[in-house]
């Protein structure tokens, strides 16, 4: 039996509760990974148990924690996120940090997998929604830059890992002029608030849509760096 | 989910809504009380936005390209250019790529959807028949829009130019839409959507999303209903789960029957 028919597949779930995840569907169904991977969309327990990664889309976040919690996700996600790769996209990036400002009244639900403080709406309304090229310097073909698709994005407002904590990566990072006069530091020490695709050990997160250009390099650094590493 | 305060707002917020209508008076109430409905005041869309953190949108009438540049400075996230308000213009719509916030606007039809997707709507949904609880209508421009879709998909070039012509749409969006095999952009229900059923129904007959006007606070418990109504749509095809949240809603709205009666008349023959 030669290696590849022993191979299993890896399986990534979408989290299909509200949200952009057909687009993260189709982003992964382009990639050249196709004998390696399953995609399937996880909206309970019993979907999320047959995956080995996930990805959190887009969306509202207090829609999908609330839909989390009603379908009886929300407590196999905390688990799932201890030991599992996770990639946040928006507003999956604020359901994976630790804390979070402009929450809706009365707080919001967190899973709390990477060490960071994530502001909701930190560019402002639907009309301040923009895109922006990338440095990517933690991606393939580096010196092409990649189109950054905000919308209502939240924007990382601290980095607090903790001595045991693994490290906290910065994969991508917007160009300091762009950033909002209200958001901007006089002194122009405007990190972290440029960073918007962190890693930390198996969790990704990127503040922007990657599944809605047709450039797969994030998709592929996710599978690559967080899915398949995780098997070795 | 429409809402005419910011009390209403949060209770949407809270049941799971990922966006809210901020609007003075509800469809059903505008059908009620008949007389000329307008954009909602500024001052009010300013307190629903301050009370939520999901997106806004807010109503203008077909045609009221002031009403948008409005709301646009007012900072609502989305318009929906509606035929639920009063027309301001019987002939033209707005010329909507000039904004830089996104419009929704009602179809009842493919040829309808792709003549506002190219004066620039980014999403669409069906019109139905708004404020009259009464899924009909609704059903009827879905399907529509998908039977036309799915002919177009298995139709020859020469074939998509002659019915580009057919349903008045611009042709390259007609063969966009045929090769995508959907909408180039999101596709929403609305007009008459009053359970969790009339949402997996629309749901299951193609729609991304469903926006939910009079129903929810219309009926006995809001709150109960709006947040059944949101796992309806996210379960859409789970008739087990379907079932557990469609138990002890309370009283829905009172439905209405679509007919030449209908008080207010039918909105979604307003506008073309």
């Amino acid at each position: 039996m030669t290696e590849n028919c022993t191979e299993t597949r890896s399986v990534i779930g979408i989290l299909a509760l509200q949200g952009a995840f057909v687009e993260h569907q189709t982003a992964l169904e382009r990639l050249p990974f196709r004998r390696k991977l399953e995609v399937i969309l996880v909206k309970t327990p019993e979907d999320l148990e047959r995956c080995d990664a996930l990805i959190i889309p887009g969306g509202e976040s207090t829609t999908i924690a609330l839909l989390a919690r009603l379908s009886g996700v929300l407590e196999p996600l905390r688990e799932f996120v201890k030991t599992k790769p996770v990639w946040g996209t928006c507003a999956g990036a604020i359901l994976l940090s630790q804390a979070v400002e402009n929450a809706k009244k009365g707080g919001q639900e967190l899973l709390g997998a990477m060490s960071i403080t994530i502001a909701r709406n930190g560019w402002g309304s639907q009309i301040e929604s923009f895109e922006a090229p990338l440095d990517v310097e933690g991606l393939q073909n580096p010196e092409k830059p990649f189109t950054g698709v905000f919308i209502r994005a939240p924007v990382v407002i601290k980095l607090h890992p903790n001595p045991n904590d693994r490290p906290i990566e910065v994969i991508a990072r917007l160009s300091p002029g762009l950033l909002p006069p209200a958001l901007a530091s006089p002194d122009h020490s405007d990190e972290p608030k440029i960073f918007v695709a962190l890693r930390q050990g198996l969790h990704f997160l990127t503040t922007f849509h990657p599944e809605l250009t047709e450039d797969n390099r994030f998709h592929e650094y996710f599978v690559r760096e967080c899915v398949f590493a995780a098997r070795r | 989910m429409d809402v005419i305060n910011a009390e209403q707002a949060r209770i949407a917020e809270e049941a799971g809504a990922c966006a809210v209508m901020a609007l003075e008076r509800v469809p059903a109430d505008i059908r009620a009380e008949g007389g000329v409905a307008r954009m909602s005041d500024p001052e009010m869309i300013k307190e629903i936005v301050d009370a939520v953190t999901i997106p806004v949108m807010a109503k203008v009438r077909i045609g009221h390209f002031v009403e948008a540049q409005i709301l646009q400075a007012v900072g609502v996230d989305y318009i929906d250019e509606s035929e639920v308000l009063t027309p301001a213009d019987d002939e033209y719509h707005i010329n909507k790529h000039g904004f830089k916030v996104p419009f929704v606007c009602g179809a009842r039809d493919l040829g309808e959807a792709l003549r506002r997707i190219s004066e620039g709507a980014a999403m669409i949904r069906t019109k139905g028949e708004a404020g009259t609880g009464n899924v009909v209508e609704a059903v009827r421009h879905q399907r529509a829009v998908m039977g036309q879709i799915r002919r177009a998909s298995v139709m020859t070039e020469e074939e998509l130019y002659v019915f580009a012509k057919e349903i008045q749409a611009p042709f390259h969006l007609l063969k966009e839409t045929a090769r995508l095999k959907r909408l180039p952009v999101v596709n929403f229900a609305a007009g008459g959507i009053a359970t969790p059923a009339d949402a997996a129904l629309m749901m299951q007959l193609g729609c991304d999303g469903v926006f939910v006007g009079s129903g929810i606070f219309q009926s006995g418990d809001p709150a109960k209903r709006a947040r059944a109504i949101v796992q309806a749509v996210t379960h859409f095809n789970n008739p087990k789960l379907l079932a557990e949240v469609s138990e002890n809603l309370g009283a829905a709205m009172v439905g209405l029957s679509i007919d030449s009666n209908l008080k207010g008349g039918q909105f979604a023959s307003r506008g073309k």
